[in-house]
């Protein structure tokens, strides 16, 4: 009995060596693995965290004319033609149109609904995709109140700026409606101030006005008049007012005038 | 290969690039051209050694890290205003509609991280028309599978390529990321997600001839000038 005591005890001591020993070995196998592996390379930089698009809501999409287009009733090559349309404007800028919707035809054409500069006032029709340039997007908005004299842009619903404003007189009516913002001038004429916009809308009265009685929203000489109905239906503002609204209204943001 | 590329996806060759502003991005890392593009940076005074100069761990060394990495910057480019696009038109349905939202977000991530990087080396953002393919569901995915997969082709030609270990491991693990991207954009178009053992770069010739096919790089709109306007006043 004491015989296999001692050596039940030997075995097991001889095993626990045999761990050990294995144990360290392993250990230092796996360390000198180590050794021989580089650690990873450091990036030279991180990709930031991926955000979503800012702003709550569908932006508003204008695009580019590409070509001189008819613009039609429907979305379809025999529907009547309601206006037409060139790639440039008569500010010899790119003719860019507002985006209200799309169709595919039966024959599996894409159409736009677009918004046009023409009269009357408030022409919506169809041209195809293939007219028009690249997609832009915008989330400003310039609401003009003929009635308070005074002009607000919304960026996202929320307005960023406002300005009193002179608006047609009586004879020379500013027109109503919905248009967009589709070209920029850097103005060289003291009358318009430092800065234009030429807009869609187009005067229903002064129709042989050079290039066509396009409305522009620009700044003035006489800032004295404002606010006022003293235009030949433009919309004034100051010029420190144009050029606030400059750094803050891309091309292509819809105009209600109301 | 391209055209393996081309005849999976339907992506048409041949077609070319109006202004050639991405073309001439892709191409500024081949030899031809490269002097022209070292002879640019240099002109921009400090401009390639402001590029040089990356936040945190790493620093290109090289012109040729440059290069490549304003090469990645277009690719990144086009495919953040593919899905960006898609995602405000709101054409898409269904699961296309969700991960257009995620992948964009990712892309326009890609993006802003290259620009860091390169600071005033980087290449200006080309205008895209996508003439309509953001607003048709299966036109759109066939295209975002030509994207995903060209972009891992090409990140994996560029990688080896790359002088900076550390920049290799950016170029890795955005790699990956547009594996998973290409993969998932094959599962919606409902063609296999990964049926090969082994895949192929592709060179950077290779890359621009495909991206010119699609003809989606275009010259921008001209909406700004000086003048005297001619309105009612």
């Amino acid at each position: 009995m004491r015989i296999a005591l001692v050596a039940g005890a030997v075995a097991v001591l001889l095993l626990a060596l045999v761990a050990v020993r294995f144990t360290s070995s392993s250990t230092a196998a796996a360390e000198q693995e180590d050794a021989s592996l580089p650690a990873p390379s450091r990036p030279a930089f991180v990709i930031p965290k991926p955000e979503g698009l800012a702003g709550e809501g569908a932006p508003s999409r204008w695009t580019t004319v590409a070509r001189p287009v008819s613009v039609r009733e429907a979305a379809d090559p025999a529907a009547a033609v309601v206006a037409s349309l060139s790639p440039r404007t008569p500010e010899d800028t790119t003719n860019v149109v507002l985006v209200e919707g799309s169709a595919m035809d039966d024959a599996g054409r894409l159409w736009i609904a677009v918004r046009v500069p023409a009269l009357p006032q408030n022409v919506t029709g169809w041209v195809p995709r293939s007219a028009l340039g690249a997609n832009s997007f915008v989330r400003t908005r310039l609401v003009v109140d003929l009635e308070a004299l005074s002009a607000t842009l919304l960026r996202g619903g929320r307005p960023i700026f406002e300005a009193e404003i002179g608006i047609g007189a009586p004879a020379f009516p500013t027109p109503t409606g919905e248009f967009y913002v589709r070209s920029k001038l850097r103005s060289l004429s003291p009358f318009y101030g430092p800065l234009a916009f030429g807009t869609s809308a187009r005067s229903a009265v002064l129709t042989d006005w050079p290039d066509g009685g396009f409305i522009g929203v620009h700044g003035t000489d006489r800032p004295e008049l404002l606010p006022g109905r003293v235009s030949h239906g433009c919309i004034r503002m100051r010029n420190e007012d144009i050029l606030e609204l400059g750094r803050l209204m891309p091309v292509g943001t819809p105009v209600t005038i109301r | 290969m391209p055209s393996e590329h081309s005849l999976e996806t339907g992506l048409r060759l041949g077609q070319v690039d109006q202004d050639g502003a991405i073309l001439e991005t892709l191409e500024r890392v081949q030899g031809d051209t490269r002097t022209g593009f070292l002879r640019n940076a240099t002109i921009g005074g400090a401009a390639l050694l402001g590029a040089l100069a990356l936040p945190g761990a790493g620093r290109a060394q090289s012109a040729k890290d440059v290069d490549i990495l304003n090469y990645a910057l277009s690719l990144e480019y086009l495919q953040a205003a593919f899905y960006t696009e898609a995602e405000q038109v709101r054409a898409l349905r269904g699961r296309a509609r969700r991960a257009v939202e995620v992948v964009g977000a990712v892309e326009r991530a890609h993006v802003k991280a290259f620009q860091d990087a390169l600071g005033a080396a980087a290449i200006a953002r080309p205008t895209f028309n996508f003439r309509g393919v953001t607003e048709n569901q299966r036109q759109f995915l066939k295209t975002a599978v030509a994207f995903e997969d060209l972009a891992v082709a090409a990140y994996k030609g560029q990688a080896p390529r790359l002088v900076s270990n550390a920049l290799l491991a950016v170029a890795v693990s955005i790699h990956s990321v547009e594996a998973r991207h290409a993969a998932w954009m094959r599962y919606l178009f409902d063609i296999t997600p990964a049926a090969n053992a082994f895949d192929e770069p592709l060179s950077r010739q290779e890359v621009t001839k495909i991206v010119a096919s699609t003809n989606f790089v275009t010259a921008p709109g001209r909406t700004e000038r000086k003048g005297t306007p001619r309105f009612t006043g």
